[in-house]
């Protein structure tokens, strides 16, 4: 252990402390990301689809997801652009800091704004007639926590690679169109056939049905045919944000 | 803070650097010694940068050795022992001047209290204040209380004061001075020849990647001819050009400059010449002037 180097834990937590603090006082990073997904929830479950529990177990599950992605795509996406851009990147890279610390405490940050947009989900579930068994409900927010991962570090890639204000608007585009292609507003067999096979390729859709099948509504029989190309696209996320990481160091 | 007022905490020996086949840096060498301000100055692209750059490890050289305290800058180690203060440089928006502090200093081991951090900054009554309601001076003074908040042995400052009224250089001048004072190495880059001037022990001239000149600021100025001598006269260029220790005559309109290098014989010599010469001022060439001067010779020599 160095004489001169400050000891990792107290590090990380003070950095995830720092990150959560930040988001939390950015009103228009906050209602955004947290309060949209619970209010079209709401539109779906309770206004349009009244009364149908089996469509409200349906969206909570994909919901969940769409919940999680503003945060993940905002928060790594646009906040490590302006970070790179304004040099506070590149001050924490010449400080002692752990490499990993910053990267850790946004995942936190992240994970911690992300459950509040799906607990609210859950609570208006609830509300709609939901029943899932406590071992579900675990299974769920389980599946939703871990759909952080590559949304984050495909806003990571971006983070690395563009402006703040060109991160921002790939974020919106990515956004939207893994919200909707992905089937998390309305189930991808419905969607024109063209969208249904780019599906595949987005990691919202795959999150979004293994989301179905933590809730009882999907056979879980099929995990590994979602499973699997969801670990070859987070691969592929984290490629892409590594290269983008190392680019910057160069 | 222990280190002897002798001792290198920077070292760069035989260090070449290229960018894309470019040469930057051939065989170059220079060292920074504890308890001293050095300001590298030079025309941009000169090699300043590259040189910061190597030191703080941000750059790895393609030959030679490059040692932060006899380590290699990119040991965490050695950052533990720098402080940075960069020229573009943001700050957490939504933190508050104590919390940003506080937060970087938490890398740190062997870090300043919080509180002393901010007063040696000049910061203790914008402790609560966020950083994005700051002016700019106040967020360049924050800059600096990142950079002094590990309690460093050498701190790397770009452009420390730019923005800055006279009265806020001045303060930023006085605890950049207290830090040297205090054993601390600084290696200053700057614009302002007034800067290098005031606060540089050392002044280290770069151009086209070689050291061109070393030495303390009065030094580098005695290296061009000493005075100007400024006057209005009926005398033609030609005949003041063959007055005694004037090296170069400048006429604008009725205004004319002579350089000399020893003003009052050639002052004697033009009263004789010209009686009615009543009006002319005596100035020594300034920092910007000598400057200016070694690194056009230098540009002739090379061409």
């Amino acid at each position: 252990m160095s004489a001169l180097v400050a000891a990792a834990p107290g590090v990380y937590v003070r950095e995830a402390g720092a990150e959560v603090i930040k988001s939390a006082r950015m009103p228009q990073f906050i209602i955004p990301t947290i309060v949209l997904p619970p209010a079209f929830y709401a539109l779906f479950a309770l206004g349009m689809g009244s009364g149908n529990v089996e469509m409200a177990t349906r969206t909570l599950a994909t919901f969940g997801v769409f919940a999680v992605m503003g945060p993940a795509l905002f928060g790594f996406g646009a906040n490590v652009a302006g970070e790179r851009e304004t040099g506070q990147l590149e001050l924490k890279r010449l400080s002692p800091m752990p490499a990993g610390a910053h990267i850790a405490a946004k995942l936190v940050a992240t994970i911690v704004f992300s459950a509040i947009a799906f607990a609210l989900i859950y609570g208006l579930a609830i509300f709609a007639g939901v029943r899932l068994a406590p071992a579900q409900w675990a299974t769920l927010a389980t599946v939703h926590t871990i759909a952080v991962l590559p949304f984050a570090l495909i806003g990571l890639g971006f983070g690395y690679r563009l402006g703040q204000k060109g991160a921002i608007a790939i974020a919106n585009i990515f956004f939207l169109a893994m919200a909707v292609m992905g089937g998390l507003w309305m189930p991808v067999a419905v969607l024109p056939e063209f969208i249904q096979t780019i599906a595949w390729a987005l990691p919202s859709y795959h999150l979004g049905e293994i989301a179905l099948m933590a809730a009882g509504q999907s056979d879980a029989a099929n995990l590994w045919l979602h499973a699997g190309p969801l670990a070859l696209i987070t691969l592929a996320a984290a490629i892409f944000a590594w290269t983008g990481q190392s680019r910057h160091a160069a | 803070m222990s280190p002897s007022a002798s001792s290198t905490v920077a070292r760069l020996e035989g260090v070449s650097k290229a960018y894309s086949g470019r040469s930057v840096l051939k065989d170059f060498d220079f060292a920074l010694e504890a308890g001293s301000v050095v300001a590298l100055l030079g025309p941009n692209g000169a090699g300043k940068s590259t040189v910061a750059g190597l030191i703080t490890g941000r750059l790895a050289a393609d030959a030679g050795a490059v040692a932060l305290f006899d380590r290699d800058p990119r040991d965490t180690d050695s950052r533990a022992r720098m402080g940075v203060m960069l020229q573009a440089a943001g700050l957490p928006e939504a933190l508050t001047v104590a919390e940003a502090v506080g937060l970087h200093a938490g890398y740190f081991k062997r870090r300043l209290k919080t509180k002393d951090i901010l007063e040696q900054a000049g910061l203790t009554a914008l402790a609560k204040r966020r950083c994005d309601k700051l002016s700019g001076g106040e967020q360049r003074r924050v800059h600096f209380a990142l950079a002094i908040a590990g309690a460093p042995d050498f701190l790397v400052l770009d452009e420390p004061t730019t923005g800055f009224d006279p009265e806020a250089r001045r303060a930023m001048w006085r605890l950049v001075r207290e830090k040297a004072d205090a054993g601390v190495g600084v290696l200053l880059a700057t614009h302002h020849m007034d800067e290098a001037e005031a606060l540089a022990d050392r002044i280290v001239v770069i151009a086209d990647g070689k050291i061109i000149a070393d030495g303390r600021p009065a030094a580098i100025k005695a290296r061009v001819a000493g005075s100007t001598i400024r006057i209005r006269t009926g005398l033609s260029p030609a005949h003041l050009k063959m007055l005694p220790s004037a090296t170069k005559v400048d006429q604008r309109g009725a205004d004319t400059a002579i350089l000399t290098t020893n003003a009052r014989a050639t002052l004697e010599a033009l009263f004789s010449a010209d009686p009615a010469l009543t009006d002319f001022e005596v100035t020594s060439a300034s920092l910007e002037d000598a400057l200016a001067d070694i690194i056009a010779n230098t540009v002739k020599e090379a061409a």
